[in-house]
């Protein structure tokens, strides 16, 4: 909400700079976001009064004026259609700068006097837009009456515009006097009362105003004015409307605007004629019932919707917007104007349903105060009085069959120490509470203290409200830093960010960096992978059991993602326009949705993808040949990392035939029990050219974290012994069939080697005719340590003949010498 | 045998200069090997004349057999300097060959780096650890009765219009992408009795335009510490400790009055800035603070939801963006580079020593 420093300080008197008393406010609660500066560029320009304005004689459409601004008087011709002799107008001199009214951009320029059609223009009267005030340049600006002469602008117009963010508790400040009363409590100085008339008792009539839905509506003031004459408002009233954001429009609608922004209560004014039978019916909308607001809008009210009818036909949208059927027009001669209090809720339901929000529903939907109808309404009466001379008012009712309770709220003066580890002496405290209407009063007996709560903070119910009013006022820049004490609770660690954490270590000790992608994906991007017809990758879902979003960011990537993979091969791809290597994994939550009406599972998951050279691109390997890239095996290398650290006895590798995937590279690993764990593969080069990734292969892999988890071996692994006797190495040449599984001569070569061996690596893959047709020779070089003595060769002669055993029984297999 | 006879003539002063004179003459350590085999290998010339003995009269053997003996001690012990010498010197010159230009770029070793999200979690959930909480997580698909009703968020309240929030589609229950990490105040009080002291690091969502400062996607850190006699002067320290962990011991706190449903009273808090120290500069936008975060102290209705009776509980809790607390440490100007993913931004972290 914007707020001109000179509207606040027409209520509380304060001397301090708007930047100060800014700051304070913010402290407070009230923040105030930004201070705009009115009238720091209106240097050469001065308020001034036409004595004579004359024909230009060689231009129809200019006319010569003489303007008296003291020492700075001046002569200037002017197209302006409606200077007139006897305004107070704004007259600018030669160096001052001001907006091109005729550009569409804002575009600065510096005033030179000139010659127009043969006669010197010495400066310049300007319009509203010249000044930056707002963006009229119909005419010049004119200035009221009353305005001093020779002066400069700034001096009278020059303003601070406060925009403060009003949090949804802050009804109570939603107004220029209510967060004048904020200042008036935060700065300790009395708030002026707003200049109101008081309603004649004579006056008050019954019949104007029936409720017929007192659910909705808890009261209704209604004024009758008559003999008004619709006209524009005084170019105070503008200004401030205009800073406020609010466009003028008449001497009544601006009144309207205006009192809601100084107290806060929307207000609506009918043209009296329209409500032809006499009497105002607040009721709810019947079943396709039409409205055309203001805005010119034909809308079909939902059916909770609160009316203002004539008894017959709405004319107006409770508490949003009113009718064109009873639009105040340039006719108008009486009005009534409506001050009431409409029910939160409905109000915000029916603008919702609607998409109709206004600054008066903005309003109601926080909660009014109940009590400021009469006051807006006789705050109104008095404004329309005084800017249409002549005009009466004719009757008003009030119809308010419940008036808001007096609260109170008690609390052990005690509370206040204990919750906020501060301690305010009790005089202070009271003194706070008086500031700010509360009427504390503290029981000697009891020590209990005791507020009435004013009826413009239905924010404050609880002994804590009350302890953030004292503590706001008195400013927590005194709040103590102390730490907890009492029992410290066991710090549990969770084991699955345990695992993510060793897990991303790994990771990056192989060279990978981690992203963190976005969790939305589309329905083609997801479908491609996790599909169950496709086998999916950690996780299978079919299409109906897809998270999908009902506002999503990009309306094309509405689904939270079943898979990481294809966000992550996505980054692959981008980073690829400007890195030889990438190396990407990333750790997250995948969404698989359960039940409708229920939450999706939540496992955590790793994906991995490898694309690009396998070397660092440096001077040691500028000409990286087809030979380095990355691929299978540089990430199956990392997967056996992995899984190596973590442990896992018996996982199974087979084949993966899933359609994104090249079919000789691809495998799925499976736990023991056929649960799968994950899976990882070359993505068929046609999928990674369609995916952007092309001349490369990409390699991706995921792994469900989660099973990784629970099926992780009970308890602490043994203890770590270290080897002190010297390992012996022993090579194998292992001649199997082709088609056997390495993995299968590994364990049988395992099974065989018994439990001297530390290590099995494979070292050479070699095929050639002295073998055989369909024979595969298999080096692996196997390390023996025993943990009590040296190895002889006599151990290593038995070993190898139970191995000779094992290969021949397990893979049909035979060692060559 | 006449031959070896003749050559072996026990010319032992002859041999002595021929040994000695070609000793001096070695060039390399591979002609001193050579001089070795020639004069005291086991063909070699002093060999052979020792060999040779056995064609002495018996008498003359005992002394011509030390004479021998004397020479080859003489020759081993003049040739063992020549040899280590003309070793080194070999040496010298094999290194100078592989000399280097020491300032050229060493190989690169295969680098990679966590995610700097995942490095500050790590050390926030450290920090925290020191001070007794224990990190907590939670779905990050949520009710609305976790991620509002529960958290004095009513429907058809417009505290809850505040977040913009990213709703799933189900058919009756709301369901929603959590926006923010206090869910799992309510879920952590209904696993726990007091006293609770939580973290909860995660993924939150918000609908929201994304620009340079915003971003639907960020990561939140939640706090909450529930027991008797907790005050919000407690929340006040635990906050200013969290900030000279992360910002140096100099590091103050402030509080400024604002609103949040679930606490009360609530707060928004900042940090005076390490830059300059409070006085004002560029990075706090002349203020001389940066804005942490919101904190308060647990409302009574989210303490009463869980089943706490808040006549004997109070707590606090806290809630601030990690990224922007990344951006506030290291500089980093736009908040949409933590989801790019781009190693060039990614590279940066691995080589900080957060």
């Amino acid at each position: 909400m914007n707020v001109p420093y000179t509207w606040l300080r027409e209520f509380v008197p304060t001397d301090l700079t708007p930047q100060e008393l800014a700051h304070r406010m913010t402290m407070a609660g009230l923040e105030a976001e930004k201070i705009e500066q009115i009238g720091t560029t209106w240097d050469h320009i001065y308020t001034g009064l036409v004595t004579k304005v004359t024909q230009h004689p060689d231009a129809d459409r200019l006319v010569v004026a003489d303007v008296d601004a003291g020492e700075h008087s001046r002569r200037v011709v002017t197209g302006a259609p409606n200077i007139r002799e006897g305004q107070k107008v704004v007259l600018a001199l030669e160096g001052a700068r001001f907006i091109d009214g005729h550009s569409e951009e804002i575009k600065w320029r510096t005033l030179k006097p000139g010659m127009l059609r043969g006669i010197m223009s010495e400066g310049m009267v300007c319009s509203q837009r010249e000044l930056g005030l707002s963006d009229e340049h119909e005419g010049i600006m004119v200035l009221d009456p009353d305005a001093p002469i020779g002066v400069p602008l700034a001096d009278y117009l020059g303003d601070s515009v406060i925009e403060f963010e009003i949090t949804p508790n802050l009804v109570h400040a939603f107004s220029v006097y209510g967060i004048a009363r904020e200042a008036g409590a935060i700065t300790a100085l009395p708030v002026a009362e707003p200049e109101v008339v008081e309603f004649p008792a004579e006056l008050a009539t019954t019949g104007l105003v029936e409720i017929a839905a007192p659910e909705f509506a808890k009261r209704y003031h209604a004024v009758i004015i008559d003999r008004v004459k619709v006209q524009p408002s005084p170019d105070w009233m503008q200004r401030r409307l205009s800073a406020a954001g609010i466009r003028p429009i008449s001497n009544l609608v601006d009144v309207t605007n205006y009192v809601m922004l100084e107290l806060g209560q929307p207000l609506h004014a009918f043209d009296l004629s329209t409500i032809t039978t006499g009497t105002i019916v607040v009721r709810t909308a019947e079943a396709g019932e039409l409205l055309e607001t203001l805005d010119h809008q034909v809308r079909e009210l939902p059916d909770h919707a609160l009316l203002i009818t004539d008894g017959g036909r709405p004319v107006g949208l409770a508490g949003i917007m009113g009718g064109v059927n009873s639009e105040i027009t340039d006719d108008t001669t009486s009005i009534l104007l409506e001050s009431a209090n409409f029910e939160m809720t409905n109000i915000r339901q029916t603008s919702r349903a609607l998409k109709l929000r206004t600054d008066a529903s903005a309003r109601f939907e926080r909660g009014l105060d109940p009590e400021l109808s009469a006051l807006a309404n006789a705050r109104a009466a008095k404004l329309i009085l005084d800017l249409n001379p002549g005009a009466t008012i004719r009757s008003w009712q009030d119809v308010y069959p419940n008036p808001v309770q007096p609260r109170s709220v008690s609390l052990p003066f005690a509370k206040i120490e204990q919750l906020l580890g501060m301690e305010i002496p009790a005089a202070q405290t009271l003194e706070v509470l008086t500031r700010l209407h509360f009427a504390p009063t503290i029981d000697v007996e009891t020590n209990v203290l005791t507020v009435q709560v004013p009826s413009w903070r239905p924010d404050v119910n609880l002994p804590q409200d009350v302890i953030e009013e004292v503590a706001r006022i008195v400013g927590y820049d005194h709040l103590p830093a102390t730490l907890i004490t009492g029992t410290t609770p066991a710090v549990e660690r969770d084991p699955v960010f345990l695992l993510e954490r060793h897990v991303r270590k790994t990771l990056v000790a192989t060279g990978a960096f981690e992203a963190r992608t976005y969790v939305t994906v589309s329905e083609a991007e997801i479908t491609r992978w996790s599909a169950p017809e496709t086998g999916g990758l950690a996780h299978a879902l079919p299409s109906e059991k897809l998270v999908r979003l009902k506002n999503p960011i990009q309306s094309d990537r509405g689904i939270l993602r079943a898979s990481l993979v294809p966000s992550l091969v996505s980054a692959v791809a981008e980073n690829l326009k400007h890195e030889k290597t990438v190396r990407l994994f990333e750790i997250g939550h995948v969404y698989l949705g359960t039940e409708p009406d229920a939450l999706p599972q939540e496992p955590s998951t790793l994906a991995i993808a490898f694309a690009g050279i396998r070397e660092p691109f440096d001077r040691f390997h500028a000409r990286p040949t087809a030979e380095d890239q990355l691929d299978y095996f540089d990430l199956k290398g990392v997967i056996d990392e992995l899984l190596a650290r973590h442990d896992h006895p018996a996982l199974t590798w087979a084949r993966a035939e899933h359609p994104s995937l090249h079919p000789g590279r691809a495998a799925t690993i499976s736990l023991e029990d056929g649960r799968r764990l994950g899976i990882i593969g070359e993505v068929r080069p046609d999928v990674a050219a369609e995916l952007g990734v092309e001349d490369v292969r990409l390699v991706i892999a995921e792994i469900n974290l989660q099973l990784l988890f629970e099926a992780r071996p009970e308890g602490i692994s043994h203890a770590v012994k270290f080897d002190r006797f010297l390992p012996v190495e022993q090579d194998y040449a292992i001649v199997v069939d082709a088609s056997t599984p390495v993995a299968d001569v590994e364990t049988a070569l395992r099974w065989g080697a018994g439990p001297l061996v530390t290590s099995v690596t494979l070292f050479d893959v070699f095929t050639g005719e002295q073998l055989g047709e369909h024979k595969k020779s298999l080096a692996f070089r196997v390390v023996y340590t025993a943990p009590d003595r040296a190895l002889t060769d006599d151990d290593i002669a038995k070993v190898r003949r139970k191995i000779e055993r094992t290969l021949k029984q397990q893979v049909d297999g035979t060692l060559r010498a | 045998m006449t031959t070896v006879n003749e050559g072996t003539s026990f010319d032992l002063d002859g041999l002595r200069s021929e040994a000695l004179e070609s000793l001096r003459t070695l060039a390399d350590a591979a002609a001193a090997h050579a001089w070795e085999r020639d004069f005291l290998g086991p063909k070699g010339k002093v060999t052979a004349l020792l060999r040779g003995l056995g064609q002495l009269p018996k008498e003359q053997r005992p002394e011509a057999g030390k004479a021998i003996q004397a020479l080859k001690t003489e020759l081993t012990d003049a040739f063992t300097p020549v040899l280590a010498q003309l070793e080194s010197a070999a040496l010298a010159a094999q290194l100078a060959a592989d000399a280097v230009d020491i300032t050229m770029p060493g190989r690169q070793p295969a680098v990679g780096g966590a995610h700097p999200i995942a490095v500050m979690i790590d050390e926030l959930v450290e920090v925290f650890a020191h001070l007794g909480f224990a990190a907590v997580f939670g779905p990050e698909v949520e009710t609305g009765h976790y991620n509002f009703d529960l958290l004095n968020i009513p429907a058809n309240h417009p505290a809850r219009d505040v977040w913009d929030t990213i709703i799933v589609d189900a058919p009756t229950e709301e369901i929603v992408l959590r926006t923010h990490t206090s869910p799992m105040q309510a879920r952590t009080m209904e696993r726990l009795q007091p006293p609770v002291r939580v973290i909860v690091p995660g993924r939150a969502f918000r609908f929201e335009a994304q620009d340079a400062s915003h971003e639907w996607q960020f990561t939140q850190l939640e706090g909450l510490a529930v027991d008797k006699h907790i005050t919000m002067a407690d929340l006040k320290g635990t906050l200013q400790e969290l900030a000279r962990q992360l910002f140096g011991p100099e590091r103050q706190i402030r509080f400024r009055c604002d609103f949040f449903p679930f606490v009360e009273p609530g707060v928004d808090f900042s940090v005076d800035c390490a830059v300059c120290g409070g006085k004002g500069c560029r990075v706090c936008k002349h203020t001389g603070w940066l804005e942490m975060g919101g904190a308060g102290m647990v409302h009574p209705n989210v303490l009463r939801g869980v089943g706490y009776d808040p006549e004997v509980y109070s707590g606090f809790a806290f809630g601030l963006g990690i990224e922007r607390l990344i951006m506030m440490k290291y500089g980093v100007d736009d908040i949409r580079a933590f989801a790019g993913s781009d190693i060039r931004f990614l590279r940066k972290f691995s080589l900080l020593s957060i």
